[in-house]
């Protein structure tokens, strides 16, 4: 069963066309790579994921379902900014992640916070924008979702803390569940991709698997991006 | 879900509005002891309770209007700003949120009623003619319930219901004109006052018509031919209901632009 389908996936936002006619489908057991230049419609496909924002035509199902309250239960989405309240604490936080997801471990949450020295009583006011990003994908990451939609993980935090994102990306996520990951940092990404989707001018260019490109094109994925996209 | 979705939003606004209810408490013990000393001859003491009383009048007005705040700002922060991301991706409908929100200010507005009646038993407590003042308004009531017989309380709970719907209805202006204005790709502040003012206005317009088409022949046959015999009081009861159910879908309508227009238009930046 496919956890992510996109049927002619139609997105403008008046009259300037965001995706068009898109349409993939998302098997579990995947990291995928949602590659592609600024504005070429990666974080339009996962907000039209989340329910965020209605297709102007095609459909997108998740778990089989038209995004809405049934759906949001079975993905776990991390924005592309940092948008947990930031009155609370860390552990008001959590009670809120543990209150309204099932599938929230608590435990794992703490103990990756307790890792990075990020105390529960802190309020997310008083945290450095890179330690909010980290408590943000944490909360992310602590679900066992079917469907992990990361809109730019890795955007703005130093090396050492993007290594840290994705080994936690990786050791966190279950083999049944899918990991989307949207980001134009390529290099930085590409060890852990399973698979690629690249994107551009709202159209998927192309969809593979990252063993194929190294054995076909026999290049790296970071590579095959820049001849693709060369401006 | 909504249930959670109530726990959240009290923990939310209780860390503003109850801090504010002690302070109001305090201003009032204030008064209280003012009120007091402006009974001696001193000028500078009879100052000092002038002020005190006038800091009291604010802090009164101060609540109404944070509470008024709070209501807009939980809406569009939580629900159309950046926190929007995370509050419409929870296993909560549309609806849901719009009730939790609606819920909780309703909740706060009756809440600060009672705390400023609260506030002025404090102020008045033990004060020689403000208890004096206070006294008549029982006499009042038994003299309604003598009058009226039951009536009397009957209207005051219809009073209530009344003011709970307006309350509700009010925010759900608020919140359709928030919802509508920030579907909207720019200006969405400009955008959301206008459109407050554009159904202020079409609602004016609806309610005129609706008092204009009563005065037709048609309406006057139908309500002569039903023949009441009402009697001034029972007149008053239909009276109430009738503005309780007008108010109840004058929100109602709001109620609808409110879910439709987060559900088909959300557009968070």
């Amino acid at each position: 069963m496919a956890v992510l389908e996109c049927k002619d996936l139609t997105k403008h936002y008046g009259s300037a066309p965001a995706l068009t006619h898109v349409n993939l489908t998302i098997e579990p057991g995947r990291i995928v790579g949602l590659l592609g230049p600024n504005g070429s419609g990666k974080t339009t496909l996962i907000k039209l994921a989340n329910g965020l924002l209605t297709p102007s035509e095609g459909e997108v199902l998740v778990c089989d379902m038209v995004p809405g309250k049934e759906s949001h239960a079975c993905v776990s989405y991390l924005p592309e900014r940092t948008c947990i309240p930031t009155w609370m604490s860390v552990k008001q936080l959590l009670d809120f992640y543990g209150d309204f997801y099932r599938d929230f471990n608590r435990k794992a949450a703490e103990e990756m916070l307790q890792h990075l020295n990020i105390r529960l009583t802190q309020r997310i006011k008083q945290m450095s924008k890179g330690n909010r990003e980290k408590v943000q994908l944490i909360m992310v990451m602590s679900r066992a979702a079917k469907l992990y939609l990361l809109d730019e993980p890795i955007g703005g935090v130093d090396p050492a803390t993007r290594d840290y994102i994705l080994s936690t990306i990786i050791t966190n996520y279950n083999p049944e569940a899918a990991v989307i990951i949207s980001t134009h940092l390529i290099a930085d990404v590409e060890k852990v991709l399973d698979e690629v989707i690249f994107i551009n001018q709202g159209q998927v260019v192309l969809q593979s698997s990252v063993d194929e490109i190294r054995e076909e094109k026999g290049m790296s994925v970071d590579a095959l991006f820049r001849e693709v996209f060369k401006c | 879900m909504l249930t959670k979705l109530l726990k959240h939003e009290f923990r939310a606004t209780a860390r503003i509005m109850g801090p504010l209810y002690l302070v109001l408490l305090a201003v009032a013990l204030g008064f209280n002891f003012s009120a007091r000393l402006m009974d001696t001859s001193n000028v500078v003491l009879n100052i000092l309770a002038a002020l005190v009383i006038l800091a009291y009048v604010a802090a009164i007005i101060g609540v109404f209007i944070v509470a008024f705040i709070l209501m807009l700002q939980r809406f569009y922060k939580n629900l159309l700003g950046d926190e929007g991301y995370i509050m419409f991706t929870l296993p909560a409908s549309v609806h849901q949120h719009v009730w939790s929100k609606l819920i909780v200010s309703a909740v706060w507005f009756i809440a600060t009623g009672v705390v400023v009646i609260l506030s002025a038993f404090v102020a008045a407590f033990n004060v020689s003619f403000l208890t004096d003042l206070a006294g008549i308004f029982p006499k009042l009531f038994q003299q309604l319930n003598a009058y009226y017989a039951v009536n009397g309380t009957a209207f005051l709970m219809e009073f209530m219901v009344l003011m709970l719907a307006a309350c509700m209805s009010f925010s759900l202006q608020f919140y359709a004109a928030l919802a509508v204005g920030h579907s909207f790709a720019n200006h969405k502040m400009a955008m959301s006052v206008v459109f407050f003012f554009v159904f202020q206005f079409v609602m004016q317009m609806a309610s005129g018509i609706l008092l204009i088409s009563l005065d037709n022949g048609v309406v006057q046959r139908l309500l002569a031919s039903m023949d009441f015999h009402f009697t001034g009081v029972a007149a008053m009861h239909v009276a109430m209901l009738g503005m309780i159910v007008l108010t109840v879908l004058y929100g109602a309508v709001f109620y609808i632009v409110t879910t439709i227009t987060l559900k088909k238009r959300l557009n968070l930046e």
